[in-house]
């Protein structure tokens, strides 16, 4: 199948939606399908693999234009200029289908949503609705949802969304992430000293010594949190108000707690801030941590993070969020044989335990008081469920479901049948068909 | 000097000072008003231009990603019972948004808002200036009504305030 894929926001920087489409481009690319990305910007030293992995053909839209939107500072690109770039992509990728992500966003994924004369699929990753402008846009972006032949929802507040505000259907089939990649090597409780390879990761590997409680890493057990530093919304403030009740419950030299992500954080005793790190020294840092604290305060759509901790053997304490709690309390585990075949999901009683320790949102007492307990009762047993849970997210299992919905949309609408719509016609009250 | 002199003295020195706070109080009143009246004026015009770009929008003449990001900073700019700061936000990123997305029809009536804003601030200026005065202050004239406050608009094309980013 010849895939076009559009992601409205730039590489340039890390986000979720990005992962997602590079993720699936290349597990396509390997499966043997023809995949095309288009987004703005130029894939950053980071994804720079993206180009030459298998062979995903990716097309810049253009540098994106920072422009408020929402609420907050949007990058992407949009104007006759951005449209002219997608028309041409599309002309020149000949796709079956085009698989859009985030189509109702002022960027190239809803300028592909009007020009394409394809089968379209869309991905709605985020569970925040939009109504103010959708209600004020009015008809015209409902001509453009109507396109939409089958749309996707990462997760069920996620589909919610899409079925309360765009009145249309949504298939749920979570986010995928490479299973193998955090998990190889890290077996909890062991550490392989050779997975570390770059000096940096050599220091994540490695926590000094210290009486008392063992870590994985062999020195002190390892709380870490990972994420931007100065964004509120990603909660590091909740950690650093918990940290005096931490170093309460735990004296130094028995855990080290350790920070890691873009942005300028306050230097505090006891934290180690290694600021902005590599996919590599990310993996190694994951694989040496014993406690994952994800403190976020809102607007989490999907929490893959948390999976990424699972896969890679760490314990889980997380702030109640909808998104977390649906990861940390899922409705279905894998067989406790650890098949990762869908049809071997068994439905877990409610009272089943959570995968992961919840703390209330904001509450810096209750999360010091949850890393407490998580350093001083490791429980593997816990450890290797959400492990063996978080195997059902990988790309092997959430690729091919996917690719089912492909089928399903190109088998409903044939590209023969379907009407050119695009810049000329669609948009136009009044205007001659 | 005898005593009916300098009863006479202070009784003109009183009339010159009563006289001059009268003065001085009806300038006040006067500026105030002239405030407000400017302050309706910028708010009319402010709304008439988002109005204006909503209309433009949807009149199916751009692409839909901009029509999105005009709708969006349009209505944030005709929310009701907004503060000042989030006012003037709301309208510094519309100017920012029409800055970026080309809508010949709502040109004049950006260029009205812009000319009632500076029309507004100048005012505001003198005001202020008389409010600070010595004999202003030291005689409270000014009563219960606050300072005005200027409006605040980023100029053509620029960002403001840090905010969180998305994608």
């Amino acid at each position: 199948m010849r895939v076009g894929i559009v992601c409205p926001y730039s590489f340039d920087r890390p986000g979720g939606v990005q992962n997602h489409v590079l993720g699936l481009a290349r597990w396509l690319a390997r499966a043997g399908h023809a995949a095309s990305v288009l987004a703005p910007g130029e894939p950053g030293p980071g994804l720079t693999d993206a180009r030459t992995s298998g062979s995903v053909k990716f097309t810049s839209a253009g540098q994106a234009v920072p422009v408020p939107y929402n609420g907050s500072i949007a990058r992407v690109n949009f104007g006759p200029l951005s449209a002219a770039h997608v028309r041409r992509w599309l002309q020149v990728g000949q796709f079956d289908l085009v698989h859009l992500h985030e189509p109702i966003t002022p960027s190239i994924a809803l300028l592909a949503l009007w020009a394409a004369d394809v089968p379209v699929v869309a991905t709605f990753h985020t569970a925040t609705p939009r109504s103010r402008s959708m209600q004020v846009a009015g008809g015209a972006l409902r001509a453009a949802i109507e396109k939409i032949d089958a749309g996707i929802a990462v997760s069920e507040s996620a589909r919610r969304v899409v079925v309360q505000h765009l009145g249309r259907d949504a298939v749920v089939i979570p986010n995928g992430f490479d299973f193998d990649e955090f998990a190889d090597g890290a077996v909890p409780g062991e550490w392989d000293e050779t997975t570390g390879s770059t000096g940096v990761s050599q220091s994540l590997a490695h926590s000094s010594r210290g009486g008392g409680l063992r870590g994985r890493a062999g020195g002190r057990p390892r709380i870490t949190f990972l994420g931007r530093l100065d964004e509120p919304r990603k909660g590091l403030d909740v950690l650093l108000a918990a940290l005096p009740a931490i170093q309460a419950g735990l004296s130094p030299s028995e855990v080290e707690v350790v920070v890691a992500g873009q942005g300028s954080a306050p230097t505090m005793p006891g934290i180690r801030v290694l600021g902005e790190i590599s996919d590599a020294e990310k993996v190694a840092l994951l694989q040496s941590t014993d406690v994952f604290v994800a403190p976020h305060r809102e607007r989490e759509s999907f929490g893959i993070v948390l999976l990424e901790a699972m896969a890679a053997g760490a314990a889980v304490v997380a702030s109640a969020l909808p998104a977390f709690m649906d990861l940390l309390r899922p409705s279905t585990e894998p067989a406790p044989s650890g098949a990762t075949d869908p049809s071997g999901l068994t439905e877990s009683s409610g009272a089943r335990e959570p995968l992961g320790r919840l703390v209330p949102v904001g509450d810096a007492d209750a999360l010091a008081a949850a890393l407490v307990e998580a350093v001083r009762l490791p429980r593997p047993e816990l450890r290797r469920r959400a492990r063996a849970y978080a195997r059902g997210f990988d790309w092997d299992v959430v690729a091919p479901a996917i690719v089912s919905v492909y089928r399903a949309a190109l088998a409903a609408a044939p590209p023969a049948t379907r009407t050119v719509t695009g810049p000329r016609r669609s948009l136009r009250r009044g205007a001659a068909g | 000097m005898s005593a009916v002199e300098i009863v006479g003295l202070a009784v003109i020195v009183l009339l010159v000072v009563g006289w001059r706070l009268s003065w001085l109080a009806t300038r006040l009143d006067r500026a105030h008003t002239r405030v407000e009246r400017r302050w309706a004026a910028l708010d009319a015009a402010l709304v008439r231009r988002a109005q204006a770009a909503l209309e433009a929008a949807r009149s199916g003449s751009i692409d839909p990603a901009s029509m999105l990001l005009v709708c969006d900073a349009a209505a944030a700019a005709l929310e009701p019972d907004l503060d000042p700061a989030a006012r003037e936000q709301a309208e510094s990123d519309l100017s920012r948004v029409l800055a970026l997305v080309s809508l010949p029809a709502v040109e004049p009536y950006a260029e009205r808002a812009e000319l009632a804003r500076r029309l507004h601030n100048d005012a505001v200026v003198s005001a202020v200036r008389l409010r600070r005065g010595r004999t202003v202050t030291l005689f409270r004239l000014t009563g219960h009504a606050t300072e005005p406050r200027a409006f605040e608009m980023a100029a053509k094309g620029q960002l403001t305030w840090p905010r969180g980013f998305v994608g």
